[in-house]
């Protein structure tokens, strides 16, 4: 088996003097040419995350091995990577082809190659009939996509993205992953982070879920989805409050009735026997918690989510 | 090396793309040319120390004190009448052969127009104390003879006697004036002012679009960075000296002295501008503040530095003051090369400070370069 492509360990890293850990003992391991998602909540780290292996982050502790070698030893490894961050940044004034060849020519690239990697990319990012504009007229997405590209402008064999899908209409979110699982196919090694389930489940080859600076799973999607294992999820709501609800499902708690996640107004179960179900309900009717709504639906990742963080990701 | 340059071609490009471009590097500076260089434009009749003698003197000594007063310094222009309009004018009584023969004391009358230039007047004033003092001389040492009379047979004795006035040291005798003069002020002026305005507001736009944190991204370290802005600065000053030393020789027939000389002006004082631009542009936070404090410090230290009117002519006091100003520096520069042909030796103390004020901001900046939010 080679070794992995990026090997990170005990990365720790905590804002305001100490007081605020962002990264807590963080490990990852990451194989060449795998298209790993990163899922966590707002405030997970992945920012942090992404800015410690782009360099710009200073003062943590733990290791980041890139091909063999300290990332942080030796700065033409930069040259091997390619960073997207959450925050679009390039030169409002420049258009698409301008950018590009601007940010190029800090690899050094022969100019003639340059330039037609930077049509080739233009192309992929569908932005080709709009390369001279000045990138202050183009809509979100658009600019998005160029965020995207300029990461890519040197090739690197490995690509980092923080939430790059953030902020931008569906049809714009989907040109992105699109152009994620592109770059992957093309046998680049790509990290991106999300609070989006449905983006790692339609992407990714493999997953990680991160809450408070840590990895709490990692695996497939298949394997993630069986640490829930093989049980029905049940929504219900209402109007009822936390405190309520978990006083009044008390007593059903067993082997086959599991908690996920309880807040105002919304609970998350897994039945390992969808039986069980309307038996909840008489009982809860019973302790005249009213219930609004009940949807029942098959395990998935939010499941996993919910179990692991103990919240919902949609916040 | 090569990042540096493509980092600061970049700004370079992104400053001539500009809007306001051509008004801020070109219209404007022509405004403040045509301005001050009317303002203070030199009187050309008045350039040479002109002289109106009028010589009512009935003897022969009043003609031959006018040839005392005769200098390449000074233009002179007998009459017998007084005119209409003097600029000034020495009045040679007529008994003034008369009194000097009995040996009788007498005044002469020097009178000025209250808009004559001083510095000419002063060059008048020491000629005639010099010819008065030869004449006298003469008078002693040849008393009692006709003293034409014995040069003439003695033509060695022409020179015995010869006056030498030296001038209180830093005396004045030039005043720069005119475009000479106004042209490079303006161009130190909007050095100052350009490159602290686009200069600071690029590197606000840099850090806000979060361009400079992304270029550290790739391979490129801080140090070029920063060398790359320092760069794309200094372009931008010398492209500005540029423009308008070309406007300067095209329109107002420009002399710039040596031109290596005043090149070499222009790069330290810009320089020191580039370094004092990132550090503005780091410790603002808004494009209107950076725009006001560059215009404000820009024309603060141009009229105090001596780039609207010339040092030379600010009462001593303030002149100390000026020398706070880094364009002082570079306008006393510029008046040695262009004014009074000096060479490098001269200049040496004024590149040298412009070099310290470069240093101070060049650590301003280097501890204060903000490159995030
Ligand atoms: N510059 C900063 N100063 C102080 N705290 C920060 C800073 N950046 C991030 N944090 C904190 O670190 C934690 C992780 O933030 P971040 O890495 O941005 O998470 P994510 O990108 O997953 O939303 C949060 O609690 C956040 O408030
Ligand atoms: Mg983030």
């Amino acid at each position: 088996m080679q070794p992995p492509i990026l090997e990170i360990k005990n990365l720790s890293k905590a804002y305001d003097h100490g007081k605020n850990p962002a990264l807590v003992n963080f490990s990852l391991g990451l194989n060449k040419g795998e298209v790993l998602g990163l899922l966590g909540p707002n405030g997970a780290g992945k920012t942090t995350l992404i800015s410690i292996l782009s360099g710009t982050l200073r003062d943590f502790s733990g290791s980041v091995v890139f091909k063999g070698m300290d990332l942080f030893a030796d700065r033409q490894l930069r040259n091997q990577i390619g960073i997207v961050p959450q925050e679009m940044a390039f030169y409002e004034e420049l258009g698409a082809m301008e950018n590009l060849m601007f940010w190029g020519g800090l690899y050094s690239i022969p100019e003639k190659e340059l330039k037609k990697r930077a049509q080739d990319l233009l192309a992929l990012v569908e932005l080709s009939s709009r390369a001279k504009e000045p990138i202050k007229k183009f809509s979100g997405g658009m600019k998005r996509r160029l965020n995207v590209a300029i990461g890519l402008i040197h090739q690197p064999e490995l690509l980092l993205l923080d939430e790059p899908t953030v902020g931008i209409d569906v049809q714009a979110k989907v040109s992105i992953l699109d152009i994620i699982r592109q770059v992957g196919l093309q046998g680049t090694t790509v990290v991106f982070t999300t609070h989006q389930l449905a983006e790692v489940e339609q992407t990714c080859s493999r997953i990680a879920i991160m809450d408070k600076g840590i990895i709490l799973a990692q695996g497939t999607l298949n394997e993630l989805i069986r640490i829930v294992g093989e049980k029905d999820i049940v929504i219900v709501s209402g109007e009822f409050s936390a405190d309520r609800f978990s006083d009044a499902i008390k007593p059903l708690i067993h082997n086959d009735i599991e908690i996920l996640s309880i807040t105002d107004n919304e609970a998350h179960l897994a039945f390992a026997n969808s039986e069980g179900i309307p038996g909840m309900m008489q009982h809860l009717f019973q302790q005249h918690v009213s219930l609004a709504d009940l949807k029942i639906k098959s395990p998935n990742l939010e499941a996993v989510f919910l179990k692991l963080t103990g919240r919902s990701l949609r916040d | 090396m090569k990042k540096i340059f493509h980092i600061a071609h970049l700004d370079l490009k992104l400053t001539i793309r500009d809007k306001a471009f051509f008004f801020w590097f070109l219209a404007f500076p022509m405004f403040f040319i045509l301005i001050f260089g009317n303002l203070y434009k030199s009187n050309p009749a008045d350039k040479k120390a002109a002289l109106l003698i009028v010589n009512q003197d009935r003897g022969q000594w009043g003609n031959y004190f006018v040839k005392k007063l005769e200098s390449p310094d000074i233009e002179l222009d007998v009459r017998t009448s007084v005119p209409e309009k003097i600029i000034r004018m020495l009045v040679i009584p007529a008994d003034f052969s008369e009194k000097l023969v009995t040996q009788n004391s007498q005044e002469l009358q020097l009178r000025k127009n209250s808009a004559a230039n001083m510095e000419a007047g002063a060059v008048a004033e020491t000629k005639i104390v010099q010819a008065i003092a030869r004449l006298l001389s003469e008078l002693i040492i040849y008393g009692n003879r006709n003293i034409e009379d014995f040069f003439a047979a003695h033509t060695p004795f022409n020179d015995l006697v010869s006056i030498e006035t030296r001038l209180p040291k830093d005396t004045v005798a030039v005043v720069p004036s005119g475009f000479d003069h106004t042209i490079p002020g303006t161009i130190v002026q909007f050095i100052m002012m350009m490159v602290l305005i686009y200069g600071g507001v690029m590197v606000l736009e840099d850090r806000k679009n979060r361009v400079m944190e992304r270029i550290l991204f790739s391979a490129t370290s801080f140090g070029e960075l920063f060398n790359g802005k320092l760069l794309g600065r200094l372009l931008m000053g010398l492209m500005q000296a540029a423009i308008l030393i070309i406007a300067g020789k095209i329109f107002f027939h420009l002399n710039l002295g040596n031109i290596f000389l005043s090149s070499l002006v222009v790069l330290v004082f810009t320089l020191a501008m580039a370094c004092l631009s990132i550090f503005v542009g780091s410790v603002l936070h808004k494009e209107e503040l950076i725009v006001a404090v560059s215009v404000l410090a820009g024309n603060v230290f141009a009229a105090l530095g001596g780039c609207w009117w010339p040092a030379e002519i600010i009462p001593p006091t303030f002149r100390i003051l000026a020398m706070v100003s880094p364009a002082y520096w570079a306008m006393d520069a510029f008046h040695q090369v262009i004014f009074f042909g000096k060479g490098l030796a001269s200049i040496l103390p004024n590149l040298l400070i412009l070099l310290a004020f470069t240093s101070v901001f060049m650590v301003l900046a280097l501890r204060f370069f903000k490159i995030r939010e």
